[in-house]
């Protein structure tokens, strides 16, 4: 079977970085490229980690292009559970290899004009803002019709938020960017909270996935156990909900989750609702659904998922 | 000094105006046109962008298209918008075609360039400031690459045109507006206040016709679509609001200014509304000069001597 033409639009991140560890692994995948946007940390670092988990990963050869240094209207917020760093307190060396001169946004208007010029549509795995992909699709529209599908995480419709009390922080980092995404007729799966709590990254998963996965097994041992939230009453365990990597499992096991079809609206006007998500669950809006929200996971499958798919790294099967 | 422009439009009928003042004008250095949708449809507005190029003779100053819509409302055309692409009567076609660059990129690589060489660009906005903050949004040295960004758009005690509280160029899109208004680049904001003080009659249009090809074109178009209003302005004549923005840049002493906080209504039924801070209420750094008073027999003078300049 063809490989899947992806495009990861990211801002590493350690959950990023667990998603991009995956897909380097996955030869079901042709990673077109790594477009680290402002989020969970400035600019200048989701792109020096996105080159250094590249090198970690021995994928030096994913061209890695820098996107937009700011969300589209809002101040930047940057994440609050990745360490200074924003890989926790793991310090990886420096990278050797360096971003594209081309910026994230051309390659993205480059890539998906071809791919729909050429009918071989790819894949855009959203793991962070999504202002790389608006700022794309408001310069050139058409783009959209390269998009085979967005798999993005984001939002939080029946769960409640984990920046604000609405909000989870890569719409509420910016909700403008994700209306425009939501707004561009492209199909789109959510990986919303309501997925990725279903998923606990436990201390005793830690200790498998430090195991089973070779050379990387110290730096990946270190960064999960720095996503340990230890914050049972809102989670029910210790450990951390495994958002990015959902991505890839979704795209590579869809077996592994249900979803249902609704209609998504992002809020972008109050101050107080910022960056709500809101689903049209009962056909309220008299709109057409716009995304694939999945509702259910096999949190056991999931994790079996990437203990075999990161084992690859014991096994030396990388690239 | 000669001033380094790129205009970013949306032609629509003063924009003609402005764009033949600029092409006539030795102080500016036009490096191009970016053109965004607004008063009409992108491809109109690109359409008549190449037009008006090709009669100013200025073959040198390429035509980059734009964005053809805001970036988070729902679009609005301009209230003429069914003007779309100028009639070939009224305006000649020619060979003149778009670039293909896009024009964000061009604001981009231009501001870019700008930085390294040390000499920054002006912005010249007289439509919807979609493609301006395209490119703030992308990196940090369009911002620094940008000297000043003069801005047609915003009404503050003259309320508005496009609706009773708006402006058109803010109101197409507010969001736009404010990327632009906060990025920290000096802006000049020319607002309806200033813009509504000279009016344009017809017996200026006639003096339009001695520049040639491009000065007919104008005639043809200020005559077909007249914007006097009496009963707003308590005089017969029509405001030229874009080409404020050039006379600004080659003759500053016809203006009067003050300093002030400005912002805009990004949310809600009265989004695109504008205000400045004129009495500091709101303790904020001035992020603008706002054009408050213009010399209108200055300015009317001046752009039909401009224009004249295309004649023979």
């Amino acid at each position: 079977m063809k490989p899947i033409p992806i495009i990861v639009d990211c801002d590493p991140g350690i959950d990023d970085t667990i998603a991009l560890l995956t897909a380097f692994v996955s030869p079901e995948l042709d990673i077109r490229g790594i477009t680290p946007v402002c989020g969970n940390q400035p600019l200048e670092r989701t792109v020096r980690n996105a080159l250094q988990v590249c090198e970690l990963g021995n994928r030096t050869d994913v061209p890695v292009y820098a996107g937009c240094f700011r969300p589209m209207l809002r101040e930047p917020i940057y994440g609050q559970f990745h360490g200074k760093s924003g890989l926790g307190n793991t310090m990886l060396p420096e990278p050797k290899k360096t971003a594209e001169t081309l910026s994230a946004v051309d390659f993205l208007i480059e890539a998906l004009s071809n791919a729909a010029e050429t009918g071989e549509k790819i894949t855009l795995c959203c793991l962070g803002p999504m202002t790389n992909l608006a700022v794309a699709l408001r310069m050139n529209p058409q783009i959209a019709e390269g998009v085979e599908r967005i798999v993005m995480m984001g939002g939080a419709y029946r769960e409640a938020g984990n920046r604000t009390m609405t909000s989870e922080f890569n719409v509420l980092a910016d909700p403008h960017a994700a209306h425009v995404v939501f707004s561009s007729g492209i199909p789109i799966v959510a990986l919303a909270l309501d997925a990725t709590h279903q998923v606990m990254l436990k201390p005793e998963h830690v200790a498998e996935f430090a195991r089973v996965s070779g050379r990387i097994s110290e730096t990946l041992a270190e960064l999960m156990a720095f996503w340990d939230r230890n914050d049972v009453r809102r989670y029910g365990s210790r450990g951390g909900p495994l958002h990015d990597p959902l991505v890839m499992a979704y795209i590579l096991a869809p077996h592994l989750f249900e979803t249902q079809k609704a209609r998504v609206f992002v809020e972008y006007e109050s101050e107080l609702c910022m960056g709500q998500t809101i689903a049209d669950w009962y056909g309220k809006s008299g709109l057409e659904p716009n995304a694939d929200i999945v509702t259910k996971v096999d949190a056991e499958g999931v994790i079996a998922f990437f203990l075999a798919r990161l084992s690859r790294y014991a096994e030396e099967v990388v690239a | 000094m000669r001033h380094k422009v790129i205009i970013d439009a949306d032609p629509g009928v003063d924009d003609a105006a402005a764009i033949f003042m600029a092409l006539a004008s030795p102080e500016l250095d036009v490096l191009g046109l970016s053109i965004v949708a607004g008063n009409v449809a992108l491809r109109d507005t690109v359409a008549n962008a190449c037009k008006l190029v090709g009669l100013s003779g200025r073959r040198d100053v390429p035509v980059h298209a734009g964005a053809a819509g805001p970036l988070v409302r729902e679009q609005v055309y301009g209230k003429y918008a069914r003007i779309g692409a100028f009639d070939d009567n009224l305006v000649r076609p020619g060979d003149v075609t778009v670039s293909e660059e896009h024009a964000v990129h061009f604001i981009v690589r231009s501001a870019r360039e700008a930085v390294r060489s040390g000499e920054t660009i002006t912005i010249c906005a007289i439509g919807p400031l979609t493609n301006v903050a395209l490119a703030l949004i992308q990196h940090p040295d369009v911002a620094r690459g940008i000297g000043q960004i003069v801005s047609m758009g915003g009404a503050f005690e003259a309320l508005g045109h496009r609706t009773p509280w708006a402006e058109f160029n803010i109101y197409a899109d507010p969001d736009a507006a404010e990327i632009v208004y906060r990025s920290g680049v000096p802006i000049v904001v020319m607002p309806l206040d200033m813009t509504f003080q000279a009016l344009f009659t017809p017996e200026h249009f006639d003096r339009f016709r001695a520049g040639g090809a491009a000065g007919e074109a104008l005639y043809n178009l200020f005559t077909t679509f007249d914007r006097s209003d009496v009963k707003r302005f308590g005089r017969p004549g029509g405001p030229i609001h874009d080409a404020t923005t050039i006379a600004w840049l080659i003759r500053p002493q016809l203006f009067t200014s003050r300093k002030a906080f400005v912002g805009v209504q990004v949310t809600g039924f009265t989004k695109g509304y504008t205000y400045a801070d004129f009495y500091q209420k709101m303790d904020r750094e001035p992020n603008a000069t706002v054009v408050t008073d213009v010399d209108e027999a200055g300015f009317i003078a001046l752009l039909i001597e401009r224009i004249a300049r295309h004649g023979p």
